[in-house]
Order: C-alpha cells, then sequence, then structure tokens
C-alpha cells in the first residue's frame, strides 16, 4: 500500500556557519492513507520544524519527502507548494484558526473555492461535511459565536474539504478540556478511516494516545524508532495505555 | 468568494466609519474643486454673459474691470461705423457700496470671524468687527443695447433714466426696494444671478446716464473749487467784458459737471467679421486698446485671481495626496488586524495574488465609496458657500478616477506588509 506520507532523512538546518543550528537529523517516517500518528516529543525536539516541513511550508535542507505518491523536491522543477498545500494537505490548528470573517459554512466553502470547486458542487460538499461533523445547524454563523468545540470541527471540516492525503493537526486539542478534546481525537480518527485520510497530530496530552494508530516520537531532531518500517509504526511503548 | 467583501461585512463599522472620514476629506477637495471653478467662472462671467466679441478701453489698459480706463462717451459712434462691428455700446463701470444695516446670518459672522482669528494683533482694535457695507459693481449701459443683464430672475427690465436698478440677487436687494446709491435713491426694478465682478462682488445694472453719474459725479466740494479754478484765469472779466463773463461762468458750470466719461465700448462684431481684423481698425491711430471676449477673461482670471487659483490648486493637490496617505493608513492598520488571517490563507494555499486583491479592493472600495460620499456630501454644502461654488458630476468623476488610482497605489505599503506574512507563524505556535 502506498504511503501517504513518507519522509527519508529529512533535515533541517538555519543559520550559517558557527549559527547553524540543525533542527531536523535525518527523520524517517511513513503513514499510510487512514492511519492517525501523534507527533511528541519535548520542547525543542522539532516538532514545528517537522510540521512546516510536512506542510511543506518550509523546504529541508536535505532529505526525501514524498506526499501522495509524487516526490516533492524530487523533481526537476521546483513545486508549486502552495498548490500542492491546497491539494494535498489539510491542517487544524490549536486555536481553529478559522477566518473570523467568514461564516462556518464560508471557512469550509473557501477549501473548495480554493481548488476551483464553486456552486452547488461546493454547497453539497460543505454541507456535508459540516453535516457529518454535527455542526450543520451553526454553519451560518461566524466563528466567534462558535464554542471551542464547534469552531474545532469547522476547522476539521475545512482541512476536511478538499480530500487530502494528509492532515496536520497541530495541538488540536489543547484548547479543549479532556472530554471535548477526545471527541475530536475520536472525531479525527473516525473521519481517518472513513476518509482514508493520514492523519498527524502534535500533542502533548497522552490521555489522546488511545485514539492514534502509533506515536512518532521526536527527540533532538530525530525519531525515537525501533520498527522495521524505516518508521516507526504502531509502536507499543505503553504511554496511555496506548496498544497498537 | 469574495474575501474584500466578507471582510467588509465582518468589519462594517470600522470599514464604513472609515469612509465616512475619507468621505468628508473628499467633500473637502471637491468644494476646493468648486471654488476654483467658481473664481473662474466669477472671473469670466461679466465678459461672457455681456455677449460682447470685443472690449475697447483706454490705451495701455487692461479693461473696464480690472483697471481704470476712461474715454470719451462718443467714442463709440466712431467704433459702430466700423466695417465688421453690428453693435457698439458705451459702457459705465465702477465699484460702490451701500452701508445697509447688518445682516449677516450666524453662519456669516462664525465664518468672518473664523476667518481673522489670530490676525486681529496686525491692525487696529475693532477692525474685526463684521463689515456693514455692501461692496457692488455698477455697469451703467443704454437700455436695449449691449451691456445689461442677460437674464432677469425677477422683475423687469430698466427702460429709461428714471433712477432704477437691476441687481444682482447676491446684494441682498429685493424688487421695489428702495436703495441711496451716489447722491440719488434708486428702485430695484429687477433681480439678475451670478453676474459677479472678478471679485466676485455682485453686479448692480444702470442706465449709463445715471451710472455715470454715480461714478464720475464729482463730490460738491470739488465742484466748486473745480468752479473757482475755471474762473480764476477771467477774474477781471466781469469789469471788462461782463457779456463773456456770462459765457465763462456757463462753460464752467458745464465743465465741472460733466459726467460724459465711458469705461469701455462693449463691441459686437457682424457676423462672419474677424475680430483679429476689426480690432486693429478700431485701434488703428486712436488711443485705444482692444481686447476679445477670451482676453478679457484671461486677463481678469490670470491678472488677478492667478495666484488664488494657484494657491487652491496646490491645497487641492496636497488634500488628494494627504487623503491617498489616509486610505493607505487605514488599510494598513486592517491589514496588520488581518496578519495571522493571511498567515492561515497562505498556508491554506491561498494564490497570493488573490490575498493581495483583497487589500487592492478594500482600499479601491474605500476610495470609490468616499468619493461618492464626498461628492454628495459637497453637492449638500455648495449653497452656504459665500461664493459661488460649481463643482460638477465631472469633478466627481475624475475624482473616483484619480481616487481609484491612488487608493490602489496607497495599498501597496499594506500588501507589501501581507506579503511578508510567514505562513510557518501559525504552525506550532
Amino acid at each position: 500500500m502506498e504511503f501517504a506520507v513518507e519522509a527519508r532523512g529529512l533535515r533541517m538546518a538555519y543559520g550559517e556557519g558557527r549559527a547553524r543550528v540543525e533542527v531536523l537529523k535525518g527523520v524517517d517516517l511513513a503513514v499510510r492513507p487512514g492511519e492517525v500518528f501523534a507527533v511528541m516529543g519535548p520542547s525543542g525536539s522539532g516538532k514545528t520544524t517537522l510540521l512546516n516541513v510536512l506542510g511543506l511550508v518550509t523546504e529541508p535542507t536535505a532529505g526525501r519527502l514524498v506526499l501522495g505518491g509524487q516526490d516533492i523536491y524530487g523533481g526537476r522543477w521546483r513545486p508549486n507548494l502552495q498548490r500542492l498545500r491546497r491539494e494535498k494537505l489539510g491542517f487544524i490548528f490549536q486555536f481553529a484558526n478559522l477566518i473570523p470573517f467568514l461564516t462556518a459554512r464560508e471557512n469550509v466553502l473557501l477549501s473548495l473555492d480554493l481548488l476551483g470547486v464553486t456552486g452547488r458542487a461546493a454547497a453539497e460538499r460543505a454541507d456535508e461535511l459540516l453535516q457529518s461533523l454535527g455542526v450543520a445547524d451553526r454553519s451560518h454563523l461566524l466563528p466567534e459565536k462558535l464554542s471551542g468545540g464547534e469552531r474545532q470541527r469547522v476547522a476539521i471540516a475545512r482541512a476536511l474539504a478538499n480530500d487530502p492525503k494528509l492532515i496536520l493537526a497541530d495541538e488540536p486539542t489543547a484548547s479543549l478540556d479532556a472530554e471535548r478534546g477526545l471527541a475530536v481525537m475520536q472525531l479525527l480518527r473516525r473521519l481517518a478511516d472513513e476518509h482514508g485520510t493520514a492523519v498527524l497530530v502534535v500533542t502533548h496530552d497522552t490521555r489522546m494516545l488511545g485514539e492514534v494508530t502509533g506515536v512518532i516520537r521526536l527527540v533532538d531532531g530525530t525519531v525515537q524508532a525501533d520498527e522495521a518500517r524505516p518508521v516507526p509504526l504502531a509502536r507499543a511503548d505503553g504511554e496511555g495505555g496506548f496498544s497498537p | 468568494m469574495n474575501l474584500a467583501l466578507r471582510d467588509i461585512r465582518y468589519h462594517r463599522f470600522k470599514f464604513f466609519s472609515s469612509v465616512f472620514g475619507v468621505g468628508l476629506l473628499l467633500m473637502v477637495v471637491l468644494a476646493i474643486g468648486g471654488i476654483i471653478r467658481g473664481v473662474i467662472y466669477d472671473s469670466a462671467t461679466i465678459v461672457t454673459e455681456t455677449g460682447a466679441d470685443l472690449w475697447v478701453v483706454e490705451k495701455d489698459t487692461l479693461g473696464p474691470f480690472v483697471e481704470v480706463s476712461r474715454l470719451p462717451e462718443d467714442y463709440y459712434h466712431a467704433v459702430e461705423v466700423i466695417p465688421g462691428v453690428a453693435e457698439a455700446s458705451p459702457l459705465a463701470v465702477g465699484m460702490e457700496h451701500v452701508v445697509r444695516p447688518p445682516r449677516p446670518t450666524p453662519l456669516a459672522k462664525f465664518m468672518y470671524q473664523n476667518a481673522v482669528v489670530g490676525t486681529q494683533t496686525m491692525v487696529e482694535p475693532g477692525w474685526m468687527a463684521v463689515p456693514t457695507e455692501e461692496r457692488f459693481v455698477v455697469i451703467g449701459y443704454k437700455p436695449g443695447r449691449l451691456g445689461g443683464p442677460p437674464s432677469l430672475v425677477a422683475g423687469r427690465h430698466i427702460e429709461a433714466d428714471d433712477y432704477e436698478l437691476v441687481a444682482d440677487v447676491k446684494t441682498g436687494f429685493q424688487v421695489g426696494e428702495r436703495v441711496r446709491v451716489g447722491y440719488h435713491e434708486y428702485t430695484v426694478v429687477g433681480l439678475t444671478k451670478n453676474m459677479v465682478g472678478f471679485t466676485a462682488d455682485p453686479v448692480v445694472y444702470t442706465t449709463l446716464k445715471e451710472a455715470q453719474a454715480i461714478l464720475f459725479r464729482p463730490d460738491p466740494d470739488l465742484l466748486r473749487d473745480r468752479r473757482r479754478r475755471a474762473r480764476e484765469p477771467f477774474a477781471q472779466a466781469d469789469t471788462t467784458a461782463p457779456r463773456l463773463a456770462g459765457r465763462v461762468a456757463r462753460t464752467a458750470e458745464a465743465a465741472s459737471h460733466d459726467t460724459h466719461v465711458i469705461n469701455a465700448i462693449a463691441v459686437r462684431l457682424e457676423p462672419g467679421a474677424s475680430a483679429d481684423d476689426v480690432a486693429r481698425e478700431i485701434a488703428r491711430g486712436k488711443r485705444l486698446e482692444v481686447y476679445t471676449g477670451p482676453r478679457q477673461v484671461n486677463i481678469q482670471l490670470m491678472g488677478s485671481n492667478r495666484l488664488l487659483v494657484l494657491q487652491l490648486s496646490l491645497f487641492r493637490v496636497i488634500l488628494v495626496v494627504i487623503a491617498g496617505i489616509v486610505i493607505g493608513l487605514i488599510i494598513y492598520t486592517f491589514t496588520l488586524d488581518k496578519v495571522k488571517d493571511i498567515a492561515v490563507l497562505k498556508l491554506l494555499g491561498t494564490p497570493g495574488l488573490r490575498i493581495y486583491g483583497m487589500i487592492l479592493q478594500q482600499a479601491v472600495l474605500m476610495g470609490v465609496l468616499g468619493t461618492l460620499l464626498g461628492g454628495a456630501l459637497e453637492f449638500a454644502i455648495e449653497p452656504f458657500f459665500p461664493r459661488r461654488v460649481e463643482a460638477t458630476y465631472g469633478d466627481v468623476a475624475q475624482m473616483l478616477a484619480a481616487m481609484t488610482v491612488i487608493a490602489a497605489l496607497s495599498s501597496l505599503l499594506a500588501v507589501r506588509r501581507a506579503m511578508t506574512v510567514d505562513a510557518r507563524s501559525v504552525l506550532g505556535s
């Protein structure tokens, strides 16, 4: 089965000469469609940089990144990262980061609009997503009128709208209480299964690990893995009662 | 999906209050444009509305409304017979005033006080009292000939020498009102509109003879002095030549009273006649200066109101630039408020042009709406200006075009800021 995202020897360094700091030191990982991985690690371990590299907003200094079967930096020409982001990626943030001047429905429609999907097809897709996430009746409201949980559900709908290969979720439960946080994780799990979307969730919350396929533990810019797959898939390390 | 309009919908109070501010500024810009046009119209109106093709004045003077020009009254007969001349009409032109009971409106009083505040230390105390003298331009013409009021808004035209006036409505005179001008009382029999001198003083029309009396009749003391001087060389005549003495006395009397002076001759040409050729012919061999209508307007405008027009024009340009800067800064602060949203949009893969287009559209919309509002406000306040203000729809259209460009340029600062927004800033923060 083809990986949704596959990284080999990803390196990322900032600065030059003596000021050069290598944040990612050869990260290997591979995630299949429908798998949900938690990315964990101490502060400064490179989680944000990894997210930036996988989110195609930072070009790695070395390594290979394959997203949905496309070798992003391996081609002859520099890829249009902007287009790749809107076609292949979905993003979920800690504070939802919905566009405040768009209603919940318009936030979802925006993702479709960026792909050129407009009119009835877009409306049906947006309504379907909002319906499946249980916020259809709130779709006409601006984000400021929604609760934190509702905002996050709309953000998930937005992230799914373009039918992405990979969803990058940056602490999606951090601003929610445990119950709502768990609900969001369960939702992500369900949607990953239903849509066959790979999900990488940066989180510090070990209580959420029951909903993930595995944990990618970043330490000092490298992935602590012991699996045959060059990346940590379902790794039973006992954290949070997690088992593969 | 139009992001600009949706952002405006969300920030409607902020946006439309800014539009209101810009609109007020542009109202001032348009009003200044209207004032400039008013000055130009005022400079031209007497000349253009009189309908004369040529203006004949004293040699080396600039015309009856700008400089003192004196001609013998009978000269117009000589002009009238020149080939190509259809009509030559003698005109007496001068400034006069009436002392009227103070009638300024509270707004006019406020504006006057506001205009002179801060300069009172330059002159004697008391000068700030609102003036009660009404100054105007007197034009004397022969009824039925060139030089009279072009049209009336009330009353009737002057028909003969009967101490009658036709006045511009700006004088504040009413039909039937009796006004003392010079040594006589006149009855206002008609009102005309928009007839002002290049200084915007309203015009009153009367017959040539009565205007000559108003403008040229000597003061009684001066009259006595003139008579005495005229008789002086013939002091012994009473005894040596008694019959001559009577003639001398009558001649002196007539000479001292004489008001057969005009300031200009308005000439209408026959169809097809060359203005330049006729002008040359009129001036040939006489101490006369002949100006075409456009030249006379030019003299009045560029000779007298040039600096005022240039000053206002410069001020208008400055205000337009300020309006551009204000729009730029408003849009810039709007953009600063949206930095995070722009970062999210970038992360979601929104093309840069779409984001910058949102900023540009908002700036242009602000400029356009501000201009339309400013135009509407300008038209609303125009009647309250003491001088003629003539803003037109063309001005608003020009301003729309200018503000579209200026707003687009002024949004560049905000676009530049948006370009520097890093999509990474929303990840891991």
